[in-house]
């Protein structure tokens, strides 16, 4: 069995964002990268499958430039991925998630997956579009937010949470999965693997070795800004709190004009 | 905000691509796994024993130690797992100190096949435990001393003493056990439960409160012969077991210390006196850039020991120096953090006073500050101060 993981290397959520005005482009010189989190569960949810069976090889795939790479080794190769692949092409810097799908799925087009595992989201565009576009190019199932996985003879139950209860669904394979919060818990990757993830193989190609063109955006972001500053606190000093009570509705009432 | 290490002179950039992968995985588990809890710890004694077999997992434990199911890395990664761990709490550097430096370690150099097949690979999965015996009641210091007494009697050994001290003795499974014989001093393997042998927990501590500290004592133990560590000949022999172990002492000070500077700098940002952040007044700049240009030079101390340990050419001093400056460097650092935090550093909410407390200990075990002084002291004039 083939299982692909398609991961992301993100901004960490710590991350200061030096947004002083409105702009195109984030300034992310400062940035401390990390795997997305939703992607941490597609690859421990593959290296459980690895483990739980036999003849499992499971592929990490992403798209960035060469810093995925430090990445890619201690949180895929090192918790238990056999390879990656690594998608460099400078025409990818402000793809689109229907560009970055047709690429991933060239990527995918050249195996054939059984899995195709993917956070259900990233956290840092929040975007949540790359996996269904990848299940649509290459007509495979698609289930969403899955908390939940086991494998049948070509076909999977998956459980997602819904509103107010649980979905169970049932899907045939090949299928691309997204991961949601629930799903597992990653494991830290032990320290002699990290040591023995850099022997394991690591394939960086250009959307020309894939024979994809990326295909020009549908989407472009116009400008990021700063949030409205936040406006005075106003603290209400009164003797009691049904005084204070009081003084807040009318303030609500009259100043604020929300009641 | 989280902590991102204190890495002012960018040493971090010399590191491997594996390196840093060590150093963020052992901050992680630090955050997630012991962090939550170590105040607990603390208040009531006690050491979160759960986690030896996660550390195990993680191969945390015996990290530069090569033999039957030991993770066998670098020197440099053990520093590093070192400054990670006691960042965490001097107790959790402890016991991965004495589990990798002062029992595997010896049982990987100076043991046999048979005894290396039957300890490493459990000790390295944490899922037994050892300590380390050398220090007696009346013999710290000067270890040369010590009463404790192994005597051949046909095939067998009979051992009778008592050593202090001991982190690790009462959860320990296995004791590396240094005694006196006739042919000098010699290193054995005695197990937990073995007939004479009992471990009892020195009470009333007011540092590495989060770490099993206590007293063994052997009342005629018969050994068998299989028990003793046939490589160990000599008092240099355990001295050996302790100049490992220092090194990493060497490294985790500058996790304690980077923490209390952490820690005070993000409080002196935030406490306001006097109309601004207290970061703001010359005085407490001048704590903060102190505790900053300490550190610095320590890690480039402890980065380049590792270095030298990696390549196989440093010499005993070199670990003496970087022991005795870091940890004094810490424990300076953890005064200062407290005084920045003013009388919130004296409660337990703020870590820098659980530091200051472990750092004392820490001050004295594995070489005491003055003795460092002295191996230096005889290495560079040729005069040993204590003979």
């Amino acid at each position: 069995m083939k299982i692909a993981v398609c991961v992301k290397q993100v901004p960490d959520s710590e991350t200061r964002i030096n947004l002083a005005a409105p702009t195109a482009e984030l300034d992310s010189s400062g940035f401390t990268r990390i795997l997305n989190p939703y992607d941490a569960y597609a690859v421990e949810e593959a290296v459980k499958i690895k483990e739980a069976g036999s003849d499992v090889e499971i592929t990490a795939i992403t798209i960035g430039p060469d810093t995925v790479k430090e990445t890619l080794k201690k949180d895929c190769l090192a918790v238990g991925c056999d390879k990656a692949l690594v998608i460099t092409d400078p025409a990818l810097d402000h793809a689109d998630a229907a560009a970055i799908a047709t690429v991933l799925s060239a990527a995918l087009k050249k195996e054939p997956y059984d899995l195709v595992l993917c956070g259900f989201k990233a956290i840092d565009d929040d975007n949540g579009q790359v996996p269904i576009l990848i299940a649509e190019k290459l007509g495979m199932a698609h289930v969403s937010t899955i908390t939940s996985l086991e494998l049948g003879e070509g076909t999977l139950t998956a459980h997602r949470e819904i509103e107010g209860g649980k979905e169970i669904v049932q899907a045939s394979m090949p299928a691309v999965l997204t991961c949601q919060k629930g799903l597992n818990e990653p494991r830290l990757p032990s320290l002699p693997n990290i040591m023995k993830a850099g022997m394991k193989p690591m394939e960086t190609v250009t959307c020309a070795d894939l024979g994809v063109e990326v295909p020009a955006n549908l989407v472009q972001i116009k400008q990021y800004s700063p949030p409205p500053a936040r406006g005075e606190c106003k603290l209400i000093d009164a003797e009691d709190p049904a005084a204070a009570a009081r003084e807040l509705a009318r303030l609500l009432n009259e100043e604020a004009k929300v009641i | 905000m989280t902590y991102s290490g204190v890495d002012f002179y960018r040493l971090d950039e010399t590191l491997s691509d594996e390196e840093r992968g060590v150093v963020q995985t052992v901050r992680r588990f630090v955050e997630d796994r012991f962090a939550p809890d170590i105040r607990e710890h603390f208040r009531q004694g006690t050491f979160p024993m759960e986690l030896s077999p996660e550390m195990g997992g993680l191969g945390l434990l015996g990290a530069a130690v090569h033999g039957p199911g030991c993770p066998g890395m670098s020197q440099t990664i053990y520093g590093l797992i070192c400054r990670e761990l006691e960042r965490g709490d001097s107790g959790l550097r402890s016991f991965v100190s004495v589990q990798g430096s002062l029992v595997m370690w010896p049982i990987a150099t100076f043991g046999t096949v048979e005894q290396q097949q039957k300890w490493l690979p459990e000790l390295a999965a944490g899922k037994r435990v050892g300590c380390f015996g050398l220090t007696e009641p009346d013999h710290g210091s000067d270890p040369g001393a010590m009463k404790t007494r192994a005597v051949r009697d046909g095939n067998e050994w009979i051992l009778t003493g008592n050593k202090m001290w001991i982190t690790n003795a009462d959860v320990a499974d296995v004791a590396v056990v240094w005694a006196r014989t006739e042919e000098g001093v010699a290193g054995f393997l005695v197990e937990a439960g073995t007939p004479g042998f009992t471990a009892h927990p020195i009470g009333g501590k007011f540092s590495l409160r989060a770490s099993d500290t206590g007293e063994l004592a052997f009342d005629e133990v018969r050994l068998p012969a299989s028990a003793l560590l046939p490589g160990a000949r000599g008092l240099k022999a355990p001295l050996s077991c302790l100049n490992e172990a220092r090194y990493g002492i060497a490294w985790g000070a500058i996790g304690a210390a980077s923490d209390c500077y952490h820690v005070a700098l993000e409080y002196a940002r935030q406490r306001e006196q006097f109309g601004k952040p207290i970061a703001g007044f010359q005085l407490v700049q001048q704590k903060l850039v102190t505790m900053l240009t300490e550190i610095t030079k320590a890690q480039a101390l402890a980065l380049q020991l590792g270095r030298l340990k990696d390549s196989g050419t440093h010499e005993t001093p070199l670990t003496s120096l970087a022991k005795r400056n870091n940890v004094a460097m810490a424990l300076d650092c953890a005064r200062q953090a407290r005084e920045i935090l003013g009388a919130a550093g004296i409660t337990d909410e703020f870590s820098p006073g659980r530091h200051m407390a472990n750092l004392e200990s820490v001050y004295t075990y594995e070489g005491t500050h003055d003795i460092h002084t002295l191996i230096i002291g005889a290495e560079i004039t040729g005069l040993p101060a204590y003979r």
